[in-house]
């Protein structure tokens, strides 16, 4: 279910959010303990917290081991938590330019989701805590493997490397727990984030990164922003969409993927790419929605105010080149709208 | 390529201007996909198609029980929205060629994907 998300970038189980670690330049060691407070204080909510995630891993292998109420409780609470995300990021998009949409999305995404999960683990948290206590899975977490992944910034980021704070974890999870560490394949991974706005503990809910679709063969546009454009471009049924630069088509797929009626046209003029795009189309089952042309942007052969929306991400050069200038491409373009 | 783009391809071919509409089909080798019918989207689409150019196309490649315009309260006629569906959306061109009927033009259509680029000198620009 969690999978639907179709912007979010990572999602984490909240284990511990608190204040902002105090650091003076004095004592370096005052940080370095709390940070084993993190882990000792509380071990009930690790365990806690670990339980969900296994129960989580188990909901996406098979779906029967919760009871029905458990189930659909859950299911509202992750509906509020999608509607809450998409609201927030379309207000966050409207506020930012084109260019910079790679770098600063992925963070601001990575902050809000997990700001956003509060309300939804809370409450996971509780219909999760009978079936806890209940089973006998305590026992099976000290074979568990695990490795720490750090990211600091910020006042304490000065002070402590990464690698300082995830050792610190790493020794006092080993003696608190038992688990053993494992760089390499761990069976769980935990996320520390520190900086001066929060410090926040979680454990990532996917494996795998959730731009990664299954219904893409090979991507171009990393497919959350692909996602997010066709979102910002407000397509209604029985427009007209033409991607006059698709290249393997991400963007026409995400926006078929959620908006099937509608006439998608793609258009390149590199043979490699239009047969990238066509496998694509293939893979996903989509080849009766999205039609492709072989044709330069330019050049459009389509009549004069034809099109309904227009999107695409232009090759500014980095990964593809342009044959002509981006004035004349906007000039063609414009005509067609 | 379906037939509902080729209603709406136009040959760009230098001084040939609104004449390059529509391109003459010519189809060696055609099949017939199974679409799932959508009828609010095939609506959408009547008042876009230029019908003329639908007729000829649909004509060359020897289509039967082709709607020869819209009918009065078409959104709601079941029976001729499936026609419709099926010739603007499940008749699929493979290869073949379509013509510029000004210039003469020749553009192939390979693997469903009609290749429209035009060298230098026939640009407009």
């Amino acid at each position: 279910m969690l999978k639907t998300l179709k912007s979010a970038e990572r999602l984490f189980l909240l284990i511990k959010k608190q204040i902002p670690f105090t650091v003076c330049s004095v004592s370096k060691g005052k940080p370095l303990n709390e940070i084993q407070r993190l882990i000792n204080d509380d071990p009930r909510s690790w365990l806690n917290a670990i339980s969900i995630w296994k129960n989580l891993l188990e909901l996406d292998a098979k779906k029967e081991k919760l009871s029905d109420t458990d189930f659909k409780s859950l299911k509202r609470k992750l509906e509020k938590n999608e509607v809450i995300d998409a609201k927030k990021f379309k207000i966050e998009q409207a506020q930012e330019r084109e260019e910079n949409r790679e770098c600063q999305l992925e963070k601001q995404l990575e902050e809000k989701l997990e700001q956003r999960d509060f309300p939804a683990e809370r409450g996971m948290f509780q219909e999760f805590q009978n079936d806890a206590e209940n089973s006998a899975d305590n026992h099976n977490q000290e074979d568990l493997t695990f490795r720490v992944s750090c990211r600091c910034s910020g006042t304490i980021g000065k002070a402590f490397t990464a690698q300082a704070v995830g050792r610190v974890m790493g020794i006092a999870l080993r003696k608190q727990f038992g688990w053993k560490a494992n760089l390499r394949n761990p069976d769980l991974e935990i996320f520390i984030h520190l900086n001066d706005i929060y410090s926040v503990v979680g454990i990532p809910v996917f494996r795998v990164p959730l731009a990664s679709r299954a219904y893409i063969r090979t991507a171009g546009l990393r497919s959350t922003i692909a996602w997010a454009m066709a979102s910002l471009a407000e397509i209604k049924a029985g427009a007209f969409v033409l991607d006059p630069m698709c290249g393997l088509g991400t963007i026409l797929l995400e926006a078929a993927k959620e908006w099937p009626d509608v006439y998608y046209v793609g258009a390149d003029v590199s043979d490699s790419q239009l047969i990238g795009a066509g496998d694509n189309l293939e893979a996903a089952g989509l080849k009766d929605k999205i039609e492709l042309l072989k044709v330069s942007v330019i050049e459009l052969p389509l009549p004069s105010e034809s099109v309904d929306v227009i999107i695409s991400d232009i090759p500014f050069g980095k990964k593809f080149k342009l044959g002509k200038d981006i004035k004349s491409i906007l000039q063609e373009m414009e005509r067609e709208i | 390529m379906k037939l509902l783009t080729h209603n709406l391809l136009s040959s760009h071919v230098r001084g040939v201007g609104p004449r390059g509409f529509p391109l003459r089909l010519q189809a060696t080798e055609v099949r017939i996909n199974p679409v799932e019918f959508n009828p609010e989207f095939v609506a959408r689409m009547i008042p876009k198609v230029e019908w003329a150019a639908l007729l000829e196309a649909a004509d060359t490649l020897h289509l039967v029980e082709v709607p020869q315009g819209p009918i009065q309260d078409y959104e709601h006629d079941e029976n001729f929205l499936r026609k419709m569906h099926h010739v603007l959306l499940e008749v699929d061109v493979v290869e073949g060629t379509l013509q510029c009927p000004e210039s003469g033009r020749l553009f192939p259509i390979s693997r469903g994907i009609p290749n429209m680029l035009l060298n230098d000198e026939e640009t407009e620009s």
